[in-house]
């Protein structure tokens, strides 16, 4: 039996006084204490809910104990408590049932048509999709725009092989490009590649015997690597993850390393991972050295982290 | 609401996680409370222009989000980012146009949706804060027209942007600080571009998200006003809930306006005039035709000297603000029908005569110039 707020408290010897209150214990979310206000506007008492006895209907709450004993229980001071309305106590509506009952309001007459009710719903979905779909593909083109744009294949200048003194060394140069961006002035990037004049072993290794071809993105040969032309060229992106690495003498290694300082990837003279989390051997450009010496590259940049080579640039 | 035949012992997995959901968050309460509201007198077209401006403000947000992946706010690279966006980037040209006449319709519709609680009356008692901040959105709905206008820096751009400085540094008192402030120096340049492009997509935005959903929250809890006419039985008897016929007819009148800046998006795509600079040439400075009243206005013999400017380009439009801002603190009487309210009547048809008559003059005018 749910009681009223308002029922009237009663002990085994008699009325007591109203419910004028309850007391929720805020984490339980139980109801720990009633407040009963004593006949003819006295004080309001806070009896545990545990003196409760019954509730032989909603009108009455019988308490435990004498009326002399029921005026033992402390006088409310409600200074010491807040209102439900003036703190948020999550699912507290979940727990306690302390209304007479729900509180209903009439439903419109014009919400009582189910069928139409879906058919309006349905509608506005459907001019909604209406709406969204024609905006989708271009929104989705509009930002696609950058994205892709033809390899460059263009022949830079990077320097004299004279400088490639020692075989199976790692000697870097640097060089400046062009690059021209959406509606930006060209701007001039530094770039740097590392050449390796290559004994027959390395050459070995690096070609396995075999010319390398270079292709554009309509698979044309764009430039073909001698297998037996001494000096190869590397791009300076490590295919690990696409940082700049060097050339070192290690502990380990004295006649010296490829090594990227990000993740340590170590690289030999011909490219190979020696050790490190690399997933290819460091990419070889298409490069042509002329009877001079002069060095000319096509800045091909292929995408890191993967274990096959796929040209970005 | 739910009437499918679906047996209620077998909850599919999307059931499922909406009930986890719900028991946590108590959405369906939410949706109740959001879609539940009850409207008096019957779902209206009338009342579609509220929810029409939301909508064109969320697509505004999302076609100048969209834009600023390419521009670049900066005199050097402005103007060619948005001829960019105009001529190379696949649809670029029409996200930008429907920005450019998204700015147009969320003008438009808000004089709409003004016009439309001024003549039911709906300002009045209790909802007097809904209406200021009506207003406070109305007036970032302009300054969003102002400050945008500058970004594309062509000639157009600048020029607006000069004569509007120039209009508020008559401002009494704070006018020089007000005009220095938003030029980032006493001339226009990098400084004034920098400063009306965080303005128009941070401030504004941020301003205008807070004070919009205020002024939903507020009138949410005043409930809606419904018709100036009718007994309350006959209210009673036509009322209906927000979702789902008001719901339908807001969605109908949204995409009558998607189409509407589609159309205009696709006829008259955006095109900018030479790049920015103090030297105007053949060109004519002229403001965006929703300020074009109060440019011909101060053409006017009364409003000239610097009384006269003042009179015409700060103490009118600021009374005027100052008076609709006081609006439902003067007219206290509780009577909303339009047809018994004479004054309110003939002071819209009068304001409204003259913005068009304004309006209208300064394009006749511009045959003048040319």
């Amino acid at each position: 039996m749910q009681p009223k707020i308002t029922a009237v408290a009663r002990c085994a010897d008699g009325d007591v006084g109203n419910i004028s209150r309850i007391i929720v214990d805020p984490l339980s979310r139980e109801i720990s204490h009633v407040i009963v206000r004593e006949r003819g506007g006295g004080v309001e008492r806070q009896v545990p809910i545990g003196q409760v006895e019954a509730v032989p209907h909603e009108e009455e709450v019988r308490l435990r104990g004498s009326a002399e004993e029921f005026r033992r229980w402390p006088v409310l001071e409600r200074h010491a408590y807040v209102t439900i309305d003036e703190v948020e106590i999550a699912h507290l509506e979940d727990h306690l049932c302390v209304e007479p009952g729900e509180i209903l309001v009439p439903y419109p007459r014009l919400e009582q048509a189910v069928p139409r009710r879906r058919f309006f719903t349905n509608m506005t979905h459907a001019i909604g999709a209406l709406m969204a779909l024609p905006l989708a593909f271009p929104v989705v083109k509009y930002l696609m725009q950058p994205m892709y744009r033809p390899y460059d294949n263009t022949w830079f200048p990077v320097g004299n092989v004279r400088k490639v003194r020692k075989d199976n060394i790692g000697y870097q140069f640097k060089y400046t490009r062009g690059f021209k961006e959406a509606f930006m002035p060209e701007q001039r990037i530094e770039k740097n590649i590392w050449v390796v004049k290559a004994t027959p072993a390395v050459r070995k290794a690096v070609y396995g015997g075999k010319d390398k071809t270079f292709h554009d993105d309509k698979g044309r040969v764009v430039w073909v690597n001698k297998a037996n032309a001494p000096h190869i060229g590397f791009s300076g992106k490590c295919p690990h993850l696409g940082c700049g690495y060097k050339w070192r003498r290690t502990k380990n290694y004295p006649d010296g390393v490829f090594l990227c300082p990000c993740h340590l990837s170590i690289y030999d003279a011909a490219g190979k991972v020696l050790d490190g989390p690399a997933p290819r051997p460091l990419d070889v450009l298409p490069m042509q050295v002329s009877a001079s010496g002069d060095v000319k590259i096509i800045d091909v940049e292929y995408k890191a982290g993967v274990k096959n080579q796929i040209r970005l640039l | 609401m739910n009437d499918s035949p679906r047996t209620p012992n077998k909850p599919s997995a999307l059931e499922k996680v909406v009930a986890f959901v719900d028991e946590r968050v108590g959405l369906k309460t939410i949706q109740a409370k959001m879609l539940n509201e009850p409207v008096p007198g019957g779902s209206r077209w009338a009342y579609a222009f509220g929810s029409c401006l939301l909508f064109i403000f969320i697509l505004q947000v999302v076609t100048g989000i969209l834009l600023m992946f390419y521009y670049v706010p900066s005199i050097d690279h402005a103007y060619a980012s948005t001829q960019y966006i105009i001529h190379e980037v696949d649809y670029g040209w029409f996200l930008l146009s429907y920005h450019f006449w998204g700015s147009s319709a969320m003008v438009v519709m808000v004089f709409a949706h003004m016009s439309q609680v001024f003549l039911w009356g709906a300002y009045k008692k209790p909802r007097e804060l809904v209406w200021l901040v009506g207003l406070a959105l109305f007036g970032l709905v302009m300054a969003f027209g102002f400050t945008g206008y500058l970004l594309p820096w062509d000639q157009r751009a600048y020029w607006a942007t000069v004569v509007g400085v120039e209009i508020m540094d008559k401002t009494p008192v704070i006018g020089d600080a007000l005009a220095r402030f938003l030029k980032g120096g006493p001339t226009p340049g990098q400084m004034t571009l920098s400063r009306f492009f965080v303005i128009h997509v941070m401030v504004l935005p941020a301003a205008l998200m807070g004070l919009a959903g205020l002024h939903i929250f507020l009138f949410r809890k005043a409930g809606p006003a419904g018709p100036f006419r009718g007994t309350p039985e006959q209210l009673k008897a036509k009322t209906d809930y927000f979702f789902p016929r008001q719901v339908w007819k807001d969605i109908v009148a949204m995409a009558s306006v998607f189409m509407i800046i589609c159309s205009l998006a696709l006829i008259e795509p955006v095109v900018l005039l030479e790049e920015a600079t103090p030297d105007p040439g053949d060109y004519h400075p002229e403001p965006e035709w929703y300020f074009l009243f109060l440019f011909q206005m101060l053409r006017l013999k009364m409003f000239s000297g610097e009384f006269g400017q003042f009179l015409g380009a700060i103490a009118i439009p600021g009374a005027f603000l100052a008076f609709l801002a006081a609006l439902p603190f003067v007219d206290r009487r509780p009577e909303r029908d339009i047809f018994k309210r004479p004054a309110a009547l003939i002071g819209w048809i009068v304001i409204m005569a003259g913005i068009l008559l304004f309006t209208v003059s300064a394009i006749l005018n511009r045959e003048f110039l040319d």
